[in-house]
């Protein structure tokens, strides 16, 4: 496509813009983040370099590694559940039921809402039931659990309903023919034509599902903010529904120490998060069909 | 065909596209700073300019208005910036990076400053710091002045006095007039009574619902938790400390239960309510007691009650010398001058500062604006009904209660105890894990916080 | 895959029509599917339908009971939208047409600038093309929390705290999300029809916005929708970056709602919030047009 004389004028005008501003806003910022995992700091501009000792800390705090297995367990059910309705919803709104077009509008519908308000709305809805039972989010961290994972689902299975349908969209409609040309019953239709076609999509919504549910930070500040917490016989507060950036968020403005050892935790976070997240995209793309 | 329709689209978005952008760059050019504030920053560069980093959201068009009066008297250029709730920390941590930092903002106390010490232009020699009416009233280390506290606050138990005097008067009460409420187990008669009443008085409960949402739980896990630290530390003799021992725990317990029993809800349903649940009781005297401050005049009053209808007693908690106890006085808002930034914004800073608590201008849109009772020289005369009940407290001889939770060691810690309180009021959890997050979590927050 | 070869020999042109018509006929499961998406439905508008319901009930209303209608002593009328726009002294219009021209601007940057890259990046086949795509699947990762002191100070020393300047920033800090989309469907169009028009003369940039483009509408469209939906509800970044004694957009002008000592005007916020979803109800109505006329860009491939 690209010829070796205009290569690189070309490189300029396709990449450069995108480019440019992704190392000013983020390739920049994402390295001195890193250097500041090593520091002791309040603002970036009086970094001290401490080397590994915020490292330390993080990794010897009961909440931060609480909040880690808390966020793996939340990442595989909503991972699972999100990709197989929205799949299912996206499969059902194109096969041309009546209603698809209000639908495909409605089940989009709560990303309208910003996550923050959203997670007000589903609390009050959660306590308003829970509270005929006597109890509330805030008391039991099995709630707090399953209100995220409810709310999760029913958000983000519109999102990625709205990526299925143009992955839907985009099989040629004579796969369709020749399959039923070559005699393939809807199962077949499905798993030979649909689904292989569909790995693109299917890449995309489980690496978005998984770095979205793994990053998850509004939907749990607002829901539950971490609530119920106890303290644990050392005197540290562990909060028992919090996930990893609301941790680490919360480490940033726990005290005047704490700030570099919020950062570390990202980088931390960072690492786990990009290992999983290429070991998926990996094993996907593997399976996409190669035009 | 296609082509032209994907051109189509595209020149359409365009065409929006500038559309918005002359209308911001309108927006842009007509707001802002005011031409006369452009020239003096041309013109007398030297003359500084300040920048402030308000913490109230409420009172930020105040500021803004205070800001341009000072701008049109002066020629002196001053920025109010407000943080949104709950996010000063953030803000400030964010503007102190900028080129342009913050010359003012502010700190809540202590441990507020300890995180901001590096940045606190020393206020010793300032005129502010001599406008004080007490020097209690400043942040100080050794002869340093790094904060100056520009409101001051009191809480306490608000009541209904209409429904009160009802109470008073009915012929199942024990007690028979406000100055006979002066200890916890006055109080607790009284709620005991009026609860078990209610429908008489035509009241839901005593006391309005003591809501554990995080718009309402600071009222207990930060401000009724500062009496048994505030008694620890008198009978210690000290005014910080890295463990607390909590010697008045079964104190903060008992005022605590008697909240939750002689309520308008049951304990289950805490968790639940809110602030504005609340106040809404108390406005609509479903409920006669009501812990909160002196900031809550305003709503009160937009509610509908009057001053007649207003009263605030102590926080008895059965501790100290209940005869003489006073209402719980102090600041969480401190002012602070960033050391770093350059001379003449300093100097202008301070000027400003100056000009807020000495002028007629300044000193009554800081009363009248903002609803502040400042500790300075010329302060205003308060019209908020709680800020008299209190001076009239101390003019009775009575000593108000300091605010010690200031010192309480990080937001982490107030979340402990908030916690297990709501799990105890909900019956889930027991009064051993308060104590526990009170005292093992001061341990481990205080070691934290200051380790080096 | 045999699947795939049938579209590598599929005949040059299908007469572009629908792939399946709007309404067929109604097998019992689609029946059943139909009643079963409805009953969703309602649990799906529900929330929206709760805000839309509370922002004319008073904040004591909202309070002790959300889920009812409001009645003669919770109602309040426009009264919450009338606070909510003339608050403070920051005129609310401006913090709408500022709102807008973040949104639209940043999308329309993304889209045209992440589309490009994308297409660039998947049909060159350079070490430095495939470092460039796997540091935007980096960007995806990272929480905001972790670069969110950086990023605003990064801003504020290249002078980008205005309403322009954060265009550059949301096409940075989007670009990951955007060329990570594209490229996945970039894979999908056969590389014949770019060849082909290669060897008709015409140049990569004509190559792209005449034939790549239009191919890649429904892609277009979904990721215009994230991207909007991101841009307009963000609230951190704007937060941290603008410089708000002149600019707010709406979700940070709602935040000013909720003032010290526990006092927020629910129902003023309520009230913002079905303002602020009226554009985007517009917008995503307009664009669902599209998306159904994606089906018919979709058979051009064939």
């Amino acid at each position: 496509m690209f010829r070796k004389p205009k290569r690189k004028l070309y490189s300029l005008i396709f990449v450069l813009p995108t480019f440019a501003a992704f190392i000013i806003g983020f390739i920049y910022p994402f390295i001195s983040g890193v250097y500041l995992s090593f520091c002791k700091f309040k603002t970036t501009s009086d970094a001290k370099f401490v080397g590994l000792d915020n490292y330390v800390k993080a990794f010897h705090d009961e909440g931060f590694l609480r909040s880690f297995w808390f966020t793996a367990l939340f990442v595989v059910v909503s991972v699972i559940l999100i990709n197989l309705i929205a799949f299912f919803v996206a499969y059902a709104l194109t096969l041309g039921i009546r209603g698809s077009n209000i639908f495909r509008t409605v089940f989009f519908m709560p990303n309208l809402i910003g996550g923050i308000i959203l997670g007000y709305i589903w609390q009050l809805i959660f306590n308003g039931i829970l509270q005929n039972y006597g109890t509330n989010l805030a008391l039991d961290a099995r709630f707090g659990f399953w209100g995220l994972i409810i709310l999760m689902c029913w958000q983000q299975a519109g999102y990625m309903m709205i990526i299925y349908i143009a992955g839907f969209q985009s099989v040629p409609a004579d796969l369709y023919e020749a399959a039923r040309i070559d005699g393939a019953d809807k199962k077949q239709v499905l798993t030979n034509v649909t689904i292989p076609m569909m790995m693109p999509s299917i890449t995309i919504c489980s690496f978005l599902t998984l770095t979205n549910s793994f990053k998850l930070f509004d939907q749990n500040l607002a829901l539950t903010g971490g609530a119920p917490g106890v303290v644990s016989d050392s005197g540290s507060m562990i909060y028992q529904t919090q996930m990893m950036a609301l941790n680490i968020y919360n480490t940033f403005y726990a005290n005047q120490n704490s700030r570099g050892v919020g950062q570390s935790k990202a980088v931390i976070f960072f690492v786990i998060v990009v290992v999983i997240a290429l070991a998926q995209l990996y094993l996907t793309r593997k399976k996409e069909v190669q035009q | 065909m296609k082509r032209k329709h994907i051109t189509r689209v595209a020149a359409l978005a365009l065409a929006g596209l500038m559309t918005s952008m002359a209308l911001v760059g309108c927006g842009g050019s007509s707001s802002s700073s005011s031409p006369k504030a452009d020239k003096t920053k041309d013109g007398n560069a030297s003359k500084g300019k300040v920048y402030y980093l308000n913490f109230k959201p409420e009172a930020d068009g105040a500021w803004q208005n205070l800001a341009k009066k000072y701008t049109e008297e002066t020629g002196i250029e001053v920025n109010v910036e407000t943080a949104a709730e709950g996010t000063y920390e953030e803000t400030l941590t964010a503007a102190m990076d900028k080129s342009e930092a913050p010359t003012l903002f502010q700190v809540n106390g202590p441990v507020g400053l300890a995180n901001w010490k590096d940045y606190c232009y020393d206020l010793k020699d300032s005129d502010i710091y001599s406008q004080l009416t007490s020097k209690d009233y400043a942040l100080s280390e050794g002869d340093a002045v790094y904060g100056i506290s520009y409101v001051i606050e009191s809480y306490g138990i608000i009541y209904n006095k209409t429904i009160l005097q009802k109470y008073f008067d009915s012929d199942f009460s024990t007690v028979k007039k406000i100055e006979d409420v002066n200890s916890f187990d006055a109080l607790k008669t009284v709620a005991d009574e009026i609860q078990a009443n209610a429908a008489a008085l035509g009241v839901k409960g005593a006391f309005t619902s003591a809501g554990m949402d995080s718009t309402s739980d600071w009222r207990f896990k930060t401000h009724l938790a500062n009496l048994p630290i505030y008694f620890e530390y008198k009978e210690d003799g000290i005014s910080s400390t890295d463990a607390i021992k909590g010697t008045y725990l079964d104190n903060y317990k008992k005022i605590f239960d008697l909240y939750v029993a002689d309520s308008t809800c049951a304990g289950t349903d805490l968790a639940n309510k809110n602030m504005t649940d609340a106040e809404t009781e108390f406005s609509k005297g479903e409920a006669v007691f009501f812990q909160n401050g002196s900031w809550e005049y305003t709503p009160l009053t937009t509610a509908g009650l009057t001053d007649a209808d207003l009263g605030m007693l102590p926080i008895y908690v059965g501790a100290g010398d209940e005869a003489n106890q006073g209402l719980c006085t102090g600041s969480e808002n401190f002012w602070c001058v960033n050391k770093n930034a350059n001379k003449d914004d300093i100097a202008a800073t301070l000027n400003f500062l100056n000009w807020c608590v000495t002028s007629e201008a300044g000193t009554t849109a800081l009363a009248e604006d903002m609803g502040f009772v400042i500790p300075f020289k010329n302060a205003k005369e308060a019209t908020n009904v709680f800020v008299k009940a209190d001076a009239e407290y101390t003019a009775n001889g009575k000593t108000p209660v300091s605010w010690n939770f200031t010192t309480m060691p990080s937001e982490t810690w107030k979340n402990g105890v908030g916690t297990a309180l709501t799990q105890y009021a909900a019956g889930t959890g027991s009064w051993d894990d308060v104590v526990t997050a009170f005292v093992d979590g001061w341990k481990t927050e205080y070691a934290a916080a200051n380790a080096e | 895959m045999a699947e795939a070869n049938v579209a590598k020999v599929a005949p040059e042109r299908v007469k572009p029509k629908k792939e399946k018509p709007p309404v067929k006929k109604q097998t019992l499961g689609m029946k059943i599917l139909t009643v079963l998406f409805s009953v969703l439905s309602v649990f799906y508008i529900a929330p929206v339908f709760i805000v839309l319901m509370n922002s004319f009930k008073t904040n004591a209303g909202i309070s002790s009971a959300p889920f009812q209608f409001p009645n003669s002593e919770t109602f309040y009328g426009v009264k919450s939208y009338i606070t909510g726009m003339f608050f403070g002294n920051f005129p609310f219009w401006k913090t709408i047409v500022c709102s807008l021209f973040i949104t639209v601007g940043g999308v329309f940057l993304i889209l045209i600038c992440t589309s490009m890259c994308a297409w660039y990046l998947s049909r060159s086949n350079s070490i430095i093309c495939k470092i460039i795509y796997y540091l935007c699947i980096f960007s995806m990762v990272v929480p905001f929390q972790m670069v969110m002191f950086t990023l605003s100070k990064t801003a504020d020393t290249l002078h980008l705290t205005t309403p322009w300047g954060i265009l550059i920033i949301y096409l940075g800090f989007g670009a990951g999300l955007a060329v990570f989309m594209f490229t996945g469907f970039v894979k999908s169009i056969p590389i014949e029809i770019e060849e082909a028009a290669d060897v008709d003369g015409a140049g990569p940039l004509r190559t792209f916005f005449g034939i790549v483009l239009p191919i890649m509408k429904p892609t277009f469209i979904s990721v215009g929708i994230l991207e909007t939906m991101w841009i307009w509800n963000d609230y951190l970044l704007p937060y941290l970056i603008l410089d708000k004694a002149k600019y707010k957009t709406i979700p940070i002008h709602i935040q000013y709602l909720n003032g010290s000592y526990g006092h927020s005007d629910t129902s003023a916020i309520m009230a913002l919030i079905v303002l602020s979803i009226i554009p985007i109800v517009i917008f995503y109505f307009a664009c669902q047009k599209y998306i159904i006329e994606g089906v018919v860009a979709g058979a051009v491939k064939g």
